[in-house]
């Protein structure tokens, strides 16, 4: 009995198949297809592709699409602006020439990872004065996979810094572990790269359900696709391709890809905006101050602050009245903590009785405050402090034992 | 690895093992139907090898190792020759050193990096600590870590970059590692030493999934360019040698003899006396565990018991709790040890167990690994724990420093344990078996070619394993739609991660968890396997964890979930399954008109369909219950006898008899058959049936047998136009596993074996130790089940 009947018969009464077992219209679609794949002509399917979008082969199963982009041309309400500093981004920027950043995003076969998993198209954007050009590379078969990762070593080894989208997490470990497996050599473990997720999750991940690039397209670029091919229907495109020489979605495939290249271009100048200016775009204040303050900009973060006091919460204005005190504006720094402290918060009574203490010298204000403390070892050693500084504890020990 | 250069042997004390021993002795002397005594063996010791890394001579004498015992040298001679080995010596003595002292030595000299494969995650956290320890003591430097699914996700990128040694088990290897081989690339290249420890662990369905396993292993090396050494370690099995080869595929040098000295050692074989002659009824295996337990504790000697099912570790567990820890105020002296618990729980009684704290644990098979729980005096086996090997390797459990020992293997009234306890001379001079795996199985082996293919794409031309052609398999899959053959290439064609839907362990995904709700919140308390589920945490079963029952309030089947709160009942449950077979197709056969054996493929259906509630102490049951769950389907080789209804008529005066003829037949082959193919009794299935779907019969508690549809509703023999039970043994795993197979062929001495043990059984009417219990009295029966089977195996003994 052959291999395929007795794994038939094993196969079809076993219980919750663990297998992927593919949904009828996949099956139905794939019986249909079969008469077709026999006629296929592979070279003719190519040539009509390349056409539809208007690519060159570069090589045995790549097929190249080049763009250029207009500035005036841009999507949504933005366009590209200059790429300014990114220093308030990214703490250890570099000196950034524009024209060396390269925008990077893939298509893949799969979203699980693994070294399974092939990205089959690899777009890449750089600026040019105001223009972006976009280069596309797309496999058309398995075998183009090494000429592609050349080429995209070529490209990465003639820029200074890669920008992406969750490249760090995904792009990029997908492309490593791939040419590790075609044997190609790439700079794409050493170069900089600032992957954008990173500061758009710092300011809205408390504002926002996600930070998928699509919200950032909605929210922060204006922009709204239409008919765009979500992401998650990418593999099925190609191997739609692959299997029955079926290329009708992936044109579709090359335009998200560019609308993602093109938000990334987007995007990166508008960052150091949101971080200058967070409250006009709904970031969240305080948490982009944190950065400011780690980054040594204590004044900018002050400024931050005070400028959005009425809508902070809780830790925001703690982080404020943190750095008046520092600021030397001490009532400032009082007004704020009387309000957190009247609203239960232990850790602005503690500020406050401190404050009291310390720089007020008020030890019967200190020790109100200090009462109002959960019960804890550290609150008795402040209030007996306190007490004692009060003179109070002979009067007490009197009455107690007197 | 423990100071050994040195070996004291403690004098006789007057409450060690040997006074227990004694004293069971002449209380007992009726019961004990065996003895085997070995006496201490010095050790034999040859010096560290000259060319040793300094650095690594200076470890070892800072650990107290001036000298190795002889196979611990045999192995390093072996390593430097730079052959695959196994070693297979018995619990501590010393094998860990074996593969520890080649790799540290490679690590230390040629920057070699190593992989050490455990079949559990604590065996692995024990190795780390192991040589943890040797590397604190003289700064070696080696850098040794775990990775497995506790392993944090900022942690992992140093253990592929960095790690010397990583310390890992199978699952981990085939779902976190090479999936995701690129990552590990470096750690690849360098890779020198493959350590696959407790090797005989990987036998049956769990061995076959290794021996692929190791296969995508081997491959990937080869894409790094390295072929490292394997270096294996067992228990004593029958075949290392054989078994080390199929797992890795390459020629494996066997090192059996150890240089280790050994406590002195006794061992009882210990039969529970009879209670009721007519009915062959013997006390159970239980009371006479418990019995020998209480004296042993009452002596101040350390315990451990093993009991064949997590309900009976229960059972056992609340008896001598209810003796031994009855005040709340001190410490526990009685732990439970079973798979199923948390983690951490396990790791905390594996402390306690250390530290010497806990003087009795009762544990099933998941204490017989290597798991270091220190020195114990005293090893009950409440049942023969079904193999050889498995009752070594547990007794191996007690005696562990060069004391004396005391092993004691109690028999219950299954057929197998009575076979083995009252005939000694046949245990105590058996080799242990043979540990079987089948790496062809078609599943297995479409599962790990699936993966392979996702790791790396095949080349045309390029082979993975033996029996089968890998192109065939290719093409399979590439009409399934996941690969993709381009240009002599099999390319990964879908979007998933195959790996992540193959479970080594088992057929079926997903593990239940159970969770209290006792206190309105929900906790995790257990973790229950997919096909123990059914039978353990149905609605209405007690479920116990350290003898605390639990009620199963409801079974949440699709989201693999049981909510339990706690209870007080004063019984357990015990639920009734039955099996139903349809033959498919048959591959060979043999016999007469009169009579026929067959082999073949057959369709099975298991449905659990109802528990019995049993009370504690009177073991009187108390009630049942129903349970509503889906069936278990699966396809398997099976061998079936059956006998023309003409000459079946011709020999029973009514098909009633013929009915418990057969299903007292069908049970004595069944353990016969276990014996035979050196399997465990679970391993293969029985069932009694008519081979289509119309009918299947089963014991029923007042002992008789009864028919039922598919339906479950009773059948009377006498109305069916045409009576032709089928007697079935199958493999109990979807596929097969290779046992019907060699079953059909010993199929003459099978059937004479399973005769000769009715006719040698004491009872009169038949009893669990031969054609299983009999609960309804052979004057209501109105003829002799024992007789019935008889006859049926003389009609079944066709050749």
């Amino acid at each position: 009995m052959s291999v395929k009947r007795r794994l038939a018969a094993l196969n079809r009464q076993l219980p919750e198949s663990p297998f992927e077992r593919p949904g009828l219209a996949l099956r139905i679609q794939r019986l249909r297809a079969t008469p077709h794949r026999a006629a296929r002509n592979p070279d003719g399917d190519e040539k009509r592709l390349r056409r539809a979008l208007q690519g060159v082969e570069i090589a045995d199963g790549v097929i190249l699409i080049e763009r250029r982009i207009a500035s005036g041309s841009m999507h949504g309400s933005r366009s590209l602006g200059k790429v300014e500093s990114l220093n308030d981004l990214f703490p250890d920027a570099i000196k950034l020439l524009p024209e060396r950043l390269l925008f990077l995003d893939t298509e893949t076969t799969g979203l699980c990872g693994g070294s399974g998993t092939l990205a089959f198209l690899v777009g890449m954007a750089r600026l040019e004065r105001e223009d972006l050009i976009v280069r596309q590379y797309l496999l058309t078969r398995f075998g183009g996979e090494q000429a592609m990762l050349n080429a995209v070593a070529t490209s990465v080894r003639a820029s200074d810094v890669l920008v992406s989208y969750n490249g760090k997490s995904f792009d990029l470990p997908l492309l490593e572990a791939r040419n590790i497996m075609a044997d190609v050599k790439s700079p794409l473990g050493s170069i900089s790269h600032l992957d954008l997720l990173f500061p758009v999750r710092r300011a809205f991940s408390r504002r926002w359900e996600d930070c998928r690039l699509a919200r950032v397209e909605r929210l922060l670029l204006g922009f709204h696709r239409h008919n765009d091919l979500p992401g998650a229907e990418a593999p099925a495109a190609w191997f739609d391709w692959i299997q029955q020489g079926d290329d009708a979605r992936l044109p579709l495939v090359c335009r998200h890809n560019r609308s993602d290249l093109l938000s990334l271009a987007l995007l990166l100048p508008l960052l150091p905006e949101v971080y200058r200016n967070p409250g006009l775009y709904g970031a969240d204040v305080s948490s982009v101050a944190r950065l400011h303050l780690k980054a040594g900009r204590e004044e900018l973060a002050l400024q931050l602050l005070l400028r959005e006091k009425s809508n902070l919460e809780q830790a925001g204005l703690a982080l404020l009245a943190g750095l008046l005190k520092r600021s030397g504006q001490l009532r400032g720094a009082r007004a704020i903590w009387k309000t957190l402290a009247a609203g239960g918060d232990q850790a602005a009574r503690v500020r406050l009785a401190k404050h009291y203490e310390h720089d007020l010298s008020d030890y019967a204000r200190a020790l109100d405050c200090a009462d109002g403390l959960c019960e804890s070892d550290e609150k008795q050693r402040r209030c007996s402090r306190l007490r004692h500084k009060l003179g109070e504890i002979d009067r007490q020990s009197r009455f107690e034992y007197g | 690895m423990q100071a050994q250069s040195q070996e004291i042997l403690q004098p006789s004390q007057s409450n060690d093992a040997n006074e227990l021993a004694r004293r069971l002795r002449s209380q007992f002397s009726g019961r004990i139907t065996g003895e085997l005594h070995l006496p201490a063996r010095p050790g034999r010791f040859r010096a560290l090898p000259v060319e040793l890394d300094p650095r690594l001579h200076q470890a070892l004498k800072l650990k107290g190792i001036e000298q190795l015992y002889s196979h611990q040298r045999q192995a390093w001679e072996s390593a430097a020759r730079g052959e695959h080995l196994v070693i297979v010596t018995p619990t501590a003595s010393g094998k860990t050193l074996c593969y520890n002292l080649p790799v540290l030595d490679a690590v230390l000299q040629r920057r070699a990096k190593a992989l050490y494969l455990f079949p559990t995650k604590a065996l692995s956290q024990d190795q780390v600590a192991e040589i943890s320890d040797l590397n604190r003591l003289a700064e070696l430097g080696v850098r040794v870590f775990t990775f497995d699914g506790d392993t944090p996700g900022d942690a992992r990128k140093a253990v592929r970059t960095r790690g010397d040694i990583v310390v890992t088990n199978p699952d981990m290897l085939h779902q976190g590692i090479l999936p995701h081989h690129t990552k590990w690339a470096q750690f690849f290249e360098g890779l020198r030493f493959v350590v696959i420890d407790e090797m005989h662990s990987y036998r049956g369905v769990f061995g076959s999934h290794m021996a692929n396993l190791l296969r995508r292993l081997r491959r990937i090396c080869r894409f790094y360019g390295v072929a490292p050494q394997f270096i294996l370690c067992s228990a004593t099995i029958a075949n290392p040698g054989e078994l080390a080869s199929q797992l890795i595929g390459d020629t494996v040098t066997t090192l059996a003899e150890s240089g280790a000295p050994q406590g002195e050692k006794r061992l009882l074989l210990w039969n529970p006396p009879v209670v009721n002659a007519d009915l062959g009824f013997r006390a159970s295996a239980r009371s006479q565990t418990l019995t020998v337990a209480r004296q042993a504790m009452r002596m101040g000697l350390r315990c451990i018991i093993f009991a064949r099912s997590r309900l009976m570790v229960e059972v056992l567990t609340k008896y001598l709790k209810d003796k031994f820890d009855r005040d709340p105020g001190r410490p526990t002296r009685v732990a439970a040890y079973r798979g199923g618990y948390l983690p951490s729980a396990r790791r905390a009684t594996e402390n306690r167990l250390r530290q010497g704290v806990v003087d009795c644990v009762i544990s099933t098979s998941a204490l017989e690994l290597g798991v270091d729980i220190g020195a114990l005096d005293v090893c009950l086996l409440s049942g023969y724990p079904g193999s050889i090997a498995g009752t070594w390797q547990r007794l191996g459990r007690a005696g562990r420093r060069n004391r004396p020992s005391l092993g004691v293997l109690v028999g219950s009234s299954q057929p197998l344990d009575q076979y083995i306890v009252r005939n000694p001379d046949f245990f105590l001079g058996a080799s242990p078996e043979h540990a079987r795996i089948a790496p062809d199985q078609l599943l297995i082996l479409l599962d790990h070619i699936r993966c392979a293919a996702f790791e790396l794409p095949f080349r045309q031309g390029e082979s993975f394993g033996g029996g089968e052609s890998l192109e065939e398999f290719l093409c399979y899959l590439e009409e399934e739609g996941v690969l993709h053959l381009e240009n002599e290439t099999w390319h990964w064609m879908a979007d998933s991660y195959p790996a992540s839907s193959v479970s080594l362990r088992s057929v079926a995904e997903g593990n239940f968890v159970v969770i209290d709700t006792t206190t309105g919140g929900q906790r995790i308390i257990a973790e229950v396997d997919y096909s123990g589920a059914p039978m353990t945490i149905h609605q209405g079963a007690i479920y116990m964890i350290q003898s605390t029952p639990y009620q199963v309030e409801r079974l949440d089947w699709v989201g693999r979930k049981a909510f339990v709160t706690r209870t007080r009942a004063d019984y357990y449950t015990d639920a009734i399954d039955y099996t139903r077979l349809k033959i498919l197709e048959e591959f060979d056969s043999a016999g007469s008109i009169c009579a026929a054996t067959a082999l073949g493929e057959v369709h099975l259906v298991q449905r659990v369909t109802g528990y019995k509630k049993i009370r504690y102490y009177t073991h009187e049951n108390v009630g049942f219950g129903k349970i509503n769950l889906p069936d278990l389907e699966m396809h398997t080789t099976a061998v079936w006898w059956r006998v023309a209804p003409e000459t079946l008529a011709q020999a029973f005066p009514n098909r009633q008899q013929a009915l418990d003829g057969f299903l007292g037949a069908a049970y004595a082959m069944h353990h016969v058959a276990a014996l035979q193919t050196m399997a465990e009794p679970r391993d293969i299935g029985r069932a009694v049936g008519d081979g289509g779907s119309g009918w299947f019969a089963r014991v029923e508690t007042n002992g008789r047998g009864v028919m039922h549809n598919s339906e479950g509703e009773p059948l009377s023999p006498d109305a069916q136009q045409r009576f032709q039970p089928t007697l079935f043994l199958y493999d109990d795993y979807p596929g097969g596993v290779g046992l019907s197979q060699p079953l059909f062929e010993g199929r003459v001495r099978l059937v004479s074996a399973a005769a000769e043990l009715i006719s040698g059984c004491d009872c009169r009417f038949g009893c669990p130790a031969c054609i299983g219990p009999i609960l309804a009295s052979d004057e209501r029966r109105g003829h002799s089940a024992k007789e019935a089977a008889q006859s049926v195996l003389v009609l079944l003994n066709v050749g």
